[in-house]
């Protein structure tokens, strides 16, 4: 390492300022692409693309009414505020979440249907022979295009790649993106895919029967004790619950339980579950594969009051819990089952 | 390192054998016929079977102007034209600017383990596209998210921080550009592993970007990535002469007339503004930039002024082969092919450089 001798001696003159140099290399470049513009070098869009709406163009708001039908063409507003144009009554639908896929089924558009996103819970038995365009590794775009969809329903909050998204409204093909972050938020999802899809009664005829089942449920356990519950999505290394307003604390507490929750990420702390110290524990999403014995082999996990007591119940359809479709309802259901069963009786 | 040896340009010297000073044609036509097929065969491939014939009536149309009917679906010409053609040209632009960069930078640095990444900027627009995850803005400017964006400014701004601290010290520029990097790189990597930490659903994006790939690629963001990656490596190749200097060491290339102060700085911001704009697109792509240099090197001798072009024209092949690889194993990450179709080859290639091969 003789390399220090031969450098010390220049020092005076320093090293040259990087920002200037950067800055001029960036700045005429810049310059000459926003000369450019991008319309120009991009090439033609097809025909149909979402960018020429017509004149006469109807904005409906998203899901906030459901009379009247709306008409095509139409403007609507997805859950990340994007105003997605649908020129007219889609024909070949493409659903990129398993939640759409039951909607689309539930609201009688299933016909209209072409393509899916991988589901390990397929519902309904119609959709089984659906081509799956989408898996948890990301989205075929080009088997959307060779499909010609002209309504693609996506999930935001990262579910769908926004890549893939970006990519396909570039195309021109409409993509609405949706997540549920509550109960709410859910119906205005089915009711948004049925606004887009050209079926708003039937999405209208959906929500309205949801919600009374949810005002039904709601009823029955609104007076009962609300055991300190712990909902279990994994704990095979870390432990894994549900975030404070999310859509599984909602429903959680819709059931009549008192959610331990976290703030913002899903992982929680032994010792935070223990100070807790839930009366129940749910095996929510880890049901499959997680016994209550194992839980109570668990180190520390024996003097939790759930283990103790033998009130470690798994949740039978774990999976409608927070699956903003049709039967998220039935998902509630399982939840009072597993903490008041005999408040549906 | 010996930074006293560093007499490089011996070893193309000492292979005296006959017909060496053809080879650098040699290998750039072979090169260049390598990245023909690899963009056709990359064109013809896809999830969705197009007919070969098809594929080329399709190009014919649309880039040769041909009076050819369409006997094809219209939805075959949206894929080859929008989908796939914009795909194989950002591959080849991010792994012809990602070799030349990682060529500069092992000259710059006369370091043969530097990258395109070593002076912080995979670190940068990694922590750049993780804080981009957890800031819930879903705008679009030409195409790009805020995660490009970010990607792009963080991957400058760990350039710019790392040469600024390592102006200040007294050990060599060299030396303590590359230490400092490291030290950056790994505060930036801490970082990255914070905003992964609390980016709940939004990991798989996270995840996603480090891995790299060119399935998200358009024609929007090739405009805008394909003339700053493409003009810096030109201004890089432009540069050949000072970075041959640069190789011989700071006192030999001053006695040559150049100005190593300056051209550094020049060469670094040029290469770290190809890397900056090749991470931004397609996310973290490892070896290309890496490998493909040294293997130009082993074949023609370390001579910049052939190394730089024949890197770009290896890198580029290399890039869309792996991406079309990737693609027919099911959308895997390209950096997984790049790495599994560049250690053997370049391991092979040192096995048979008898002559030894120093940078």
């Amino acid at each position: 390492m003789a390399a220090p001798l031969r450098s010390r001696a220049p020092r005076a003159r320093r090293e040259p300022r990087l920002a200037p140099i950067l800055a001029a290399l960036l700045v005429p470049l810049l310059l000459v692409l926003a000369a450019c513009g991008p319309s120009s070098v991009v090439p033609t869009p097809p025909p149909d693309a979402t960018s020429s709406t017509g004149p006469a163009t109807t904005a409906t708001p998203a899901a906030a009414t459901s009379t009247p039908a709306p008409t095509f063409p139409l403007t609507l507003t997805d859950d990340e505020g994007t105003a997605v144009a649908v020129p007219s009554k889609p024909q070949r639908i493409v659903s990129l979440t398993p939640a759409a896929t039951e909607t689309l089924f539930a609201i009688g558009a299933g016909d209209r249907v072409v393509a899916k996103v991988e589901d390990i819970a397929a519902y309904p038995p119609e959709a089984g022979d659906l081509p799956v365009v989408a898996t948890f590794e990301g989205v075929d775009v080009e088997q959307i295009v060779a499909l010609e969809a002209d309504l693609v329903v996506a999930g935001g909050l990262f579910f769908t790649p926004p890549d893939a998204i970006t990519q396909l409204r570039g195309l021109g093909i409409p993509v609405i993106v949706l997540y549920a972050e509550s109960v709410e938020q859910a119906l205005a999802g089915i009711q948004a895919i049925g606004d887009a899809a050209g079926a708003s009664e039937a999405a209208a005829t959906l929500v309205a029967s949801m919600r009374a089942d949810f005002d039904a449920i709601a009823a029955a356990t609104a007076g009962l004790d609300r055991p300190v519950t712990f909902y279990e999505l994994d704990a095979t290394s870390k432990i894994y619950t549900v975030p404070a307003g999310s859509l599984y604390a909602e429903m959680l507490e819709l059931a009549g339980a008192d959610p331990v929750t976290t703030d913002d990420s899903y992982e929680i702390s032994l010792e935070e579950l223990l100070a807790a110290d839930p009366e129940v524990i749910l095996l929510g999403d880890d049901a499959d594969y997680t016994t209550a014995a194992d839980v109570a082999a668990r180190p520390g996990w024996g003097d939790i009051t759930a283990v103790r007591e033998g009130n470690v119940i798994p949740v039978e359809d774990y999976v409608l819990v927070t699956r903003p479709g049709p039967r998220l309802a039935d998902g509630l259901r399982a939840l009072v089952e597993a903490l008041h069963p005999e408040a549906l009786d | 390192m010996s930074p006293g040896s560093a007499i490089l340009a011996t070893r193309a010297g000492s292979a005296g054998r006959s017909g060496l000073a053809r080879r650098p044609v040699a290998v750039a036509v072979a090169g260049l016929a390598l990245l023909a097929v690899a963009l056709v065969a990359g064109i013809a491939a896809g999830s969705v079977t197009i007919p070969p014939g098809d594929t080329l009536g399709i190009l014919g149309r649309r880039l040769l102007g041909l009076d050819i009917a369409p006997t094809w679906a219209a939805t075959s010409e949206t894929i080859v034209i929008d989908l796939r053609l914009p795909r194989v040209l950002t591959a080849m632009v991010v792994g012809g600017g990602l070799a030349v960069a990682g060529a500069a930078f092992q000259g710059i640095l006369r370091n043969p383990l530097a990258d395109p990444y070593v002076l912080g900027t995979a670190s940068g627009a990694a922590l750049g596209a993780a804080v981009a995850v957890l800031i819930p803005v879903r705008a679009l400017v030409l195409e790009f998210g805020l995660l490009h964006g970010l990607a792009f400014l963080g991957a400058l701004g760990a350039v710019f921080v790392v040469y600024r601290l390592s102006r200040v010290g007294a050990s060599s520029p060299m030396t303590s550009l590359l230490l400092t990097g490291y030290a950056v790189s790994s505060l930036l990597a801490a970082g990255l592993a914070m905003a992964m930490y609390l980016s709940g659903a939004g990991l798989r994006q996270i995840f996603s970007y480090l891995l790299g790939g060119f399935d998200a690629s358009s024609w929007g963001r090739l405009a805008v990535a394909a003339p700053l990656i493409a003009l810096a490596s030109l201004g890089i190749i432009l540069r050949a002469r000072a970075l041959n200097g640069m190789l011989l060491g700071e006192e030999a290339a001053s006695h040559l007339g150049v100005d190593v102060r300056r051209e550094r700085a020049i060469l670094l911001a040029l290469a770290s503004l190809a890397t900056a704009a090749a991470v931004a697109v397609s996310g973290l792509i490892g070896f290309v930039g890496l490998v493909a240099p040294h293997v130009v090197r082993l074949m023609v001798g370390p001579n910049a002024r052939v190394v730089l072009p024949l890197a770009a024209i290896l890198g580029a092949s290399l890039m869309v082969g792996a991406d079309l690889a990737a693609r027919l194993l099911g959308e895997i990450p390209v950096g997984v092919v790049t790495a599994v179709i560049g250690a053997p080859f370049f391991l092979a290639l040192l096995r048979r450089a008898r002559t030894g091969y120093e940078l």
